[in-house]
């Protein structure tokens, strides 16, 4: 499975929710606590122009907040992509 | 097509439409839970202190034990949006986004929703810097200056989160005075980084990707104030819009509803921060949920005698 990249706060509801079904889902992440650091914020900000989490970086796609189906769909699309190339 | 006669449908799945589901399925009721999302408003909020049987939790767990009591009642919730509601004969046709729905009885638990400043700049700044959960996003501030905007609980409480974050806070009120508890209004003012400006009116959010700024009137003058987010706390409205037509609403929207939530429908009922009465608390959500459902079913089975 590919790893992918979350954008969290560890106040933020909709970001532990995501964590969870990540986790559930048993979907490889890694992630980014945004409050302890400030240039996170910034790198976050720059690839969606948004400014609120969660944000889910996947093959350089940004998807901002907990949409499990954008991210199913995403995760999709790169394991197909992967197959073809095989 | 509608096909099945429901007993009842429960618009909403925060804790009053999650209740009176909980009821519906313990009662083998025929009914539907239909909402976009489960957990209403609980997803919004930090810890939660005040449930009888619960010490402490938060808005998180409780959501998702809530999640966890509908699956063991075997409820599924639909994923729907509703998009109208109309009387047929002495039943009603709930339409969705993905259907339609012919219930006898309909309980409407759709809660509350931040209240909007309605200036320009804060739809075009909106996840841009601009916030309506200080508890959600206020850490992506930290160590910048924001702007809190209101006079009540909500505002001081976001006040007192961000002080420990931010590295100034303004808190634009627009009366004289707070009208909140006084403890918060203890913790706020002692503290140098926050500034309180009362009678000031908020006018624009200004920036160009994000928020710089917030530009607001007080006794006849301009000023601005440089600020990287907004954070709104204006008191809630509820979400109520699509039922205006259909029952009563009190001029602040909500639904009125007597003590058995009876609406000024028979067969609708109402329950939680949509409906009168509203506090805004848990408890009341849920109880009012289960008199709901409760007050539901004792109406279909006086229609049927």
């Amino acid at each position: 499975m590919a790893k992918i990249k979350v954008y969290t706060l560890p106040t933020c509801p909709w970001c532990m929710k995501l964590k969870a079904w990540l986790v559930e889902k048993k979907i490889d992440f890694e992630n980014i606590d945004v409050s302890s650091d400030s240039s996170a914020v910034e790198e976050m900000t720059s690839k969606s122009g948004e400014l609120g989490v969660p944000q889910t970086e996947i093959n350089g796609k940004m998807i901002v907040g907990f949409v499990p189906e954008e991210i199913e769909a995403e995760l999709a699309k790169m394991s197909k992509t992967k197959k073809t190339k095989k | 097509m509608v096909e099945i006669i429901y007993e009842t449908i429960i618009i909403g799945a925060g804790i009053a439409g999650a209740t009176a589901a909980i009821y519906a399925s313990r009662k083998r009721m025929r009914f539907e839970l239909i909402s976009p999302d489960a957990g209403g408003q609980m997803m919004a909020s930090g810890d939660i202190l005040n449930y009888p049987g619960i010490v402490k939790t938060t808005g998180v767990e409780f959501s998702d034990a809530i999640e966890k009591q509908l699956q063991f009642n075997g409820v599924k919730l639909k994923k729907e949006s509703v998009r109208a509601v109309k009387k047929k004969g002495k039943n009603f046709i709930v339409t969705t986004d993905k259907g339609e729905y012919e219930t006898k009885t309909l309980i409407i638990a759709t809660g509350a929703r931040s209240r909007k400043l309605n200036v320009p700049g804060e739809e075009k700044f909106a996840r841009k810097g601009v916030a309506y959960c200080s508890i959600c996003d206020g850490p992506l501030f930290s160590g910048k200056r924001v702007a809190v905007v209101g006079g009540g609980n909500a505002a001081l409480e976001a006040a007192d989160f961000m002080k420990e974050i931010a590295s100034k806070i303004y808190v634009i009120v627009i009366g004289e005075k707070f009208i909140g508890h006084a403890y918060l209004m203890e913790k706020i003012k002692s503290n140098p980084k926050v500034e309180t400006i009362f009678e000031a009116e908020t006018l624009e959010i200004t920036g160009d990707k994000l928020v710089k700024g917030l530009k607001y009137r007080r006794k006849g003058n301009i000023k601005d104030i440089l600020v990287d987010g907004v954070i709104i706390e204006i008191g809630r409205v509820p979400n109520t819009d699509l039922f205006k037509d259909v029952v009563k609403t009190e001029p602040d929207g909500h639904i009125a509803i007597d003590c058995q939530m009876n609406t000024s429908v028979p067969g609708i009922f109402a329950a939680g921060d949509c409906a009168s009465g509203h506090e805004y608390q848990y408890v009341i959500a849920a109880g009012q949920g289960c008199m709901a459902l409760l007050k539901a079913a004792r109406y279909i089975a006086n229609q049927k005698q």
